[in-house]
């Protein structure tokens, strides 16, 4: 017996109800019956010219190497395209899209986060503007089919079993996606074809599949601009001279937008109050409840002070940006996160610099092994 | 056997679960229930309920009821059971009634499925004479909603009822229920499972 959805075949998980066997593991999505006999869910059709495209600026000939690469690899296999933050995987991928929508199948985006969901359906839809960019994702569920779907991995469930002909699986290493057995089955059942990861730290998962053959790899170390990626500064002391350093290096960088990262909500909200004494600054946690509104208004800002949690580390683009981690070493923080909000910094063509900043109580293996892996991708692409 | 909520197996599990492991769920999920025995007055019926309606209870709830989780069932009245059956032996379980479209998206009667391990005699006798989901109403449009609960044509009620729901919020359900009942001579008596918390007092 395995479920459709989720592709669970422990019989442990499921039960018999009285309509029948369903399965207990992915209830949280509503009952699936095992015996149903649906082959695919139907998805509309695309629309005719949904595949033109126009990107803001052209890819450069290492981006059009990757994307063109990806385009042919993708018909044989699963590919991961390991490209360093801000490389601009989602435009490496457009060249795939497109000759996926030219073919009239149905091509998903699906990324951990919400708020990334949001970015990047937008971003899809200024390249792709005569198809019809959806976003799914919690408080935007009234219209779940388009052309081009943009959803999170909890929305997936919609479209399985097999809605879904290439399926796009950004940041597979970011929570909640990363360790859910569910949402692994999930992204697995609703594929017709093959799937592009999209990461810049993949796991020891992907990594595996890697050397198992299952999965080509296609890297990509260097930014469109061509400058080396941000190496973290990283000053060890402890917490209070650390908050001394920090304040110093918010009145330094005075002209950037500034994102302070910190390991927990209590801290964010601690820390939040005790720079308003100085300075201006706004907090974005998992608890924050207009959280859109306050990432808007700190865009706006542009040189605004952004205190997050980990829920601000991936995906999300702010031009010029500086990033300091406050306690680097802080056990909630991991290798692909900390070279993740790294990657926050300097992502804008004109402005490709960026100062990041680590704070650390105490040595640490982590934030080292993180300071390496981004010294060696710059080495690797001769910057 | 694994946990019903959070599918740790239990084999596993704390040393009650190891030694007195016959609870659908773990220490660690049942403990997040709050127990208190809460009893209240409506319209001069006495409710009695054993659990307070928060966060853990509505979600168990809601993965029974909205996700047609079945297995679930045994889970709400496990600690208490054999006190219910002790305390209404005798008596006939009456089920407030749920919306007609949901108990045909579920399949099946939630109440009936969640009272069906104390073996008593069950009775699905009320109906509501309108299709409206009371999450989405304040409390004084629940209120209004006692009118809307009536009798099923020749259903022979016996001596002695209990009316029994899964939750109480406002009393609504019930006193409408109760309105139904009146002027015929029975011995009545309700349990809700939980209770929501401004009936603590």
């Amino acid at each position: 017996m395995q479920c459709k959805r989720c592709l669970n075949e422990d019989r442990e998980w499921f039960y018999k109800g009285s309509k029948g066997w369903y399965c207990r593991k992915c209830i949280a999505f509503g009952r699936a019956m095992v015996e149903e006999e649906e082959e695919s869910v139907s998805l509309c059709e695309i629309t005719s010219g949904a595949y033109e495209y126009q990107l803001k600026y052209p890819l450069t000939p290492a981006q059009e190497n990757v994307a063109y690469a990806l385009r042919e690899a993708i018909l044989q296999d699963d590919v991961l395209v390991q490209a360093v933050c801000g490389a601009g995987k989602t435009e490496i991928v457009i060249p795939t899209i497109a000759s996926f929508l030219r073919q009239h199948k149905k091509v998903c985006f699906a990324i951990p986060r919400r708020q990334v969901v949001l970015e990047v359906a937008e971003r899809l839809q200024t390249y792709f503007n005569t198809a019809k960019v959806i976003a799914v994702c919690g408080g935007h569920t009234d219209v779940v089919d388009g052309d081009l779907i943009v959803c999170t991995t909890h929305q997936l469930y919609r479209y399985a079993p097999k809605g879904i002909d290439l399926l796009i699986l950004d940041e597979p290493d970011a929570f909640p996606y990363r360790n859910n057995e569910v949402l692994f089955g999930i992204s697995k059942a609703v594929r017709k074809g093959h799937c592009v990861y999209l990461t810049a730290t993949p796991d020891a998962y992907l990594k595996n599949e890697i050397q198992e053959g299952r999965v080509i790899c296609l890297k990509l170390n260097v930014r469109p601009h061509g400058k080396p990626i941000p190496v973290p500064r990283v000053i060890k002391c402890p917490m209070g001279i650390g908050l001394c350093f920090l304040i110093r290096w918010l009145f330094a960088h005075k002209q950037h937008p500034r994102i302070v990262f910190v390991p927990t909500i209590r801290m964010s909200v601690i820390i939040g109050r005790f720079l308003n004494l100085f300075l201006h600054c706004s907090i974005c946690s998992s608890k924050t409840e207009n959280r859109d509104a306050v990432i808007e208004g700190f865009r706006k800002e542009g040189n605004g002070i952004l205190i997050a949690t980990t829920v601000m580390e991936r995906g999300v683009t702010i031009p010029h940006a500086d990033v300091c981690v406050l306690q680097a070493n802080h056990s909630v923080f991991d290798e692909a996160g900390l070279v993740q909000m790294a990657g926050r910094a300097g992502r804008d063509f004109q402005d490709p610099t960026g100062d990041v900043l680590f704070l650390c109580t105490e040595e640490c293996e982590m934030v080292n092994a993180c300071v390496q892996a981004l010294e060696e991708a710059n080495l690797s692409c001769g910057v | 056997m694994r946990c019903l909520m959070c599918g740790k197996d239990m084999r596993y599990g704390s040393l009650k679960d190891i030694l007195y492991g016959d609870d659908v769920l773990c220490e660690a999920c049942r403990n997040t229930w709050l127990k208190k025995r809460i009893v209240c007055a409506i319209d001069g019926v006495r409710v009695q309920s054993d659990y307070v309606y928060n966060k853990a209870f509505s979600q168990c709830l809601i993965q029974f009821k909205e996700c047609g989780d079945e297995a679930l069932k045994d889970a709400f009245l496990w600690g208490v059971r054999k006190k219910l059956k002790r305390r209404y032996k005798g008596y006939t379980l009456l089920l407030l009634p749920s919306a007609k479209e949901k108990v045909e998206q579920r399949g099946f009667l939630h109440l009936h499925e969640m009272f069906s391990c104390l073996g008593l005699e069950m009775l699905d006798a009320f109906e509501k004479t309108v299709n409206i989901s009371q999450k989405t109403l304040s409390a004084e449009q629940r209120s209004e909603m006692k009118h809307t609960i009536r009798l099923k044509e020749g259903i022979q009620l016996p001596k002695k009822i209990v009316l029994v729901d899964d939750t109480v919020t406002t009393g609504a359900t019930l006193s409408g229920a109760i309105s139904c009942l009146e002027k015929r001579n029975h011995v009545i008596e309700a349990y809700c499972v939980s209770a929501n918390h401004t009936w603590i007092r």
